[in-house]
């Protein structure tokens, strides 16, 4: 008790302290940028598992899963500065928890664009470049010779034109045979935003239909369900993969 | 001097009065709570161990769980202890419905069919007062575990939480990392694969086998669930907890790590010998509507190894042997 005696007015000093600099804070708290991703198929929501889709090779097809990381986000401000993470968000379909990504501290200025990885780039995709999480594990890529993690995998079956049976595929991608592999993803904002305080939404839309188009129609048939060391069918994803994602929406908080 | 004799006269009453107050005290008021934290042995190449906050690993935690464990006064009926299924010289299983106890530190889901998704504590809550039906009256009047409850937690009233606790303490201890896989990959660099072994990790590793993507990372299991096209009209699994059609046949993938030592295998035992596990997986894949895409050959029927594979991806599954865990005296009984 007499301790207590002794440092409640050390305490209450501290309290006070506490209260004061954590006011102060909110006053020049820096503005924020909440990042959801959201996804769709040629326009129409996605609907898992059950919902068949059509696509430029003529199959149609179903999404049963969909994984991948992204990375090295960085915003353009009109001033020619950026601002950078290096945060790697890793998002799961199933996971709601993996939709969204709130980078705070943003610094202040007017926003024209971003732009990030599908993927990683080589210097996180290494053996143990990312935290041990079983997470990170299971996304390994441990083929022989080559290293890192899976950067997404979307899979699925597809209707084999009528041929009688259904088949599974697996749009596994990463890197191999010393080829990187990862896509990188530019996106104008149709209004530059003055960000000077709050959270802005930004809300970022994956079609997934676009991984089988444009620039190269991408056939299931061609390459198969296994495509991990097939370099043509990664050079055709990549490819493809710039234009997936568009800025669905902004708005302020 | 005078002062010396006054010093023992005082400290031979105060003596005197201790001891009078020694018999009118309860032994439990003596019961020590002072936990030694447990220095888990985690190996360097196995993922972060993740432990709930309020249930730190402790000696005493430990040492109370592994009694718990192998006494069968954890039964209703003391028909059995957890030990009694859970057989070490197997890695601790007996049976094709018995999940084997290894690493499940690291795990998510619980039975083959998940029907447990919470946690370790959260199994272990169900294993003593759903399954076994713990009658706690009897671990209250027993002779010692009053003592080590309290020794572990500092509680004086036990209960189907503090035994489930000290339950996943125990099973937090239960790591296997010795196999020859360990060894030849993150050990000193002196053991080495045979030509069949690294031939066999080649076919498991790369989508020849295409093992890995359920069965791969250091801990040869994805904690997760699916239908590998086992039947055309597969058993329930996933869907009899969640209700929902679109998991029917899809179970836990079991960890690989001792697989040699826990057969028969699949969910039902169907399978004597790894010999035709693999068979399965090369000829016998079976179409239904919830088989996971990765069961990319399906539509085949297989992945149709030849006998060379075969017995080459056979010699590799045999190096996720670990002897010393089913030796290991800390994880054997203490009675």
């Amino acid at each position: 008790m007499r301790t207590v005696q002794r440092y409640l007015p050390l305490f209450l000093f501290l309290l006070v302290l506490g209260l004061f600099s954590s006011s102060c804070k909110k006053e020049d708290s820096k503005p924020a940028f909440q990042l959801s991703f959201e996804h769709e198929v040629a326009g129409q929501d996605l609907v898992m598992f059950t919902q068949w889709y059509d696509c430029a090779a003529g199959h149609k097809f179903q999404v049963h899963r969909l994984k991948y990381y992204l990375s090295n986000f960085n915003f353009q401000k009109l001033d020619g500065t950026t601002f950078q993470t290096g945060l790697v968000q890793y998002i799961d379909l199933e996971d709601p928890s993996t939709l969204s990504l709130l980078l705070q501290e943003v610094p202040e200025g007017e926003y024209t664009g971003m732009s990030f990885i599908i993927g990683l780039d080589e210097f996180t995709n290494v053996n143990g470049g990312l935290p041990n999480t079983i997470t990170n594990i299971n996304m390994e890529w441990p083929l022989p010779g080559d290293q890192g993690y899976h950067y997404m995998k979307f899979e699925g079956r597809y209707d084999s034109l009528g041929m009688g049976s259904i088949k599974n595929f697996n749009l596994h991608t990463g890197a191999t045979g010393g080829n990187q592999n990862y896509v990188q993803v530019q996106l104008q904002f149709d209004n530059s935003i003055n960000v000077n305080s709050g959270t802005w939404n930004i809300h970022l839309m994956m079609d997934l239909n676009e991984w089988l188009q444009n620039p190269h129609v991408y056939d299931f048939e061609t390459f198969g369900p296994m495509i991990m060391a097939n370099q043509d069918a990664q050079q055709i994803l990549k490819e493809n993969g710039a234009d997936v994602f568009s800025v669905k929406a902004i708005e302020k908080e | 001097m005078k002062q010396f004799y006054f010093f023992l006269l005082a400290s031979s009453m105060l003596a005197g009065l201790a001891a009078c107050t020694d018999d009118t005290v309860a032994p439990e008021d003596n019961w020590v709570y002072a936990p030694t934290p447990y220095q888990l042995q985690v190996p360097a190449h196995f993922p972060i161990l993740e432990i709930p906050e309020d249930n730190p690993t402790t000696e005493e935690g430990v040492w109370l769980g592994r009694m718990l464990y192998y006494d069968p006064i954890t039964h209703a009926d003391s028909a059995k202890s957890c030990a009694t299924c859970h057989v070490q010289e197997h890695s601790f299983t007996s049976d094709p419905t018995v999940i084997p106890h290894i690493n499940l530190g690291w795990s998510k889901n619980f039975l083959w069919n998940g029907k447990l998704q919470n946690g370790l504590e959260d199994a272990m809550l169900f294993e003593v007062s759903e399954f076994f039906k713990t009658d706690l009256s009897r671990l209250e009047q027993h002779p010692d575990y009053p003592r080590y409850f309290y020794e572990a937690f500092g509680e004086r009233t036990i209960t189907y939480e503090l035994a489930a606790k000290a339950l996943a303490q125990f099973e937090r201890t239960m790591i296997s990392a010795n196999s020859k896989y360990d060894r030849v990959l993150y050990g000193d660099q002196t053991e080495f694969f045979t030509d069949a072994e690294l031939n066999g990790w080649e076919i498991f590793f790369t989508e020849k086998g295409d093992c890995f993507h359920c069965h791969g990372g250091i801990l040869f299991t994805d904690n997760d669930f699916h239908n590998n096209a086992l039947d055309t009209e597969p058993d329930d699994g996933l869907m009899a907890i969640t209700g929902n059609p679109l998991d029917k046949g899809r179970f836990k993938t079991p960890t690989l790590r001792n697989i040699a030592l826990t057969g028969p295998y699949m969910h039902d035992g169907r399978y004597e010998t790894l010999e035709e596990v693999i068979d399965f997986y090369s000829e016998g894949l079976k179409r239904s509507d919830t088989v996971d895409p990765l069961m990319k050959s399906v539509h085949l029927g297989g992945k149709h190894l030849t006998e060379q594979e075969k017995s080459d991806l056979l010699a590799f599954l045999l190096t996720l042997t670990d002897s010393t865990y089913i030796t290991n005296k800390n994880l054997a009984s203490p009675f």
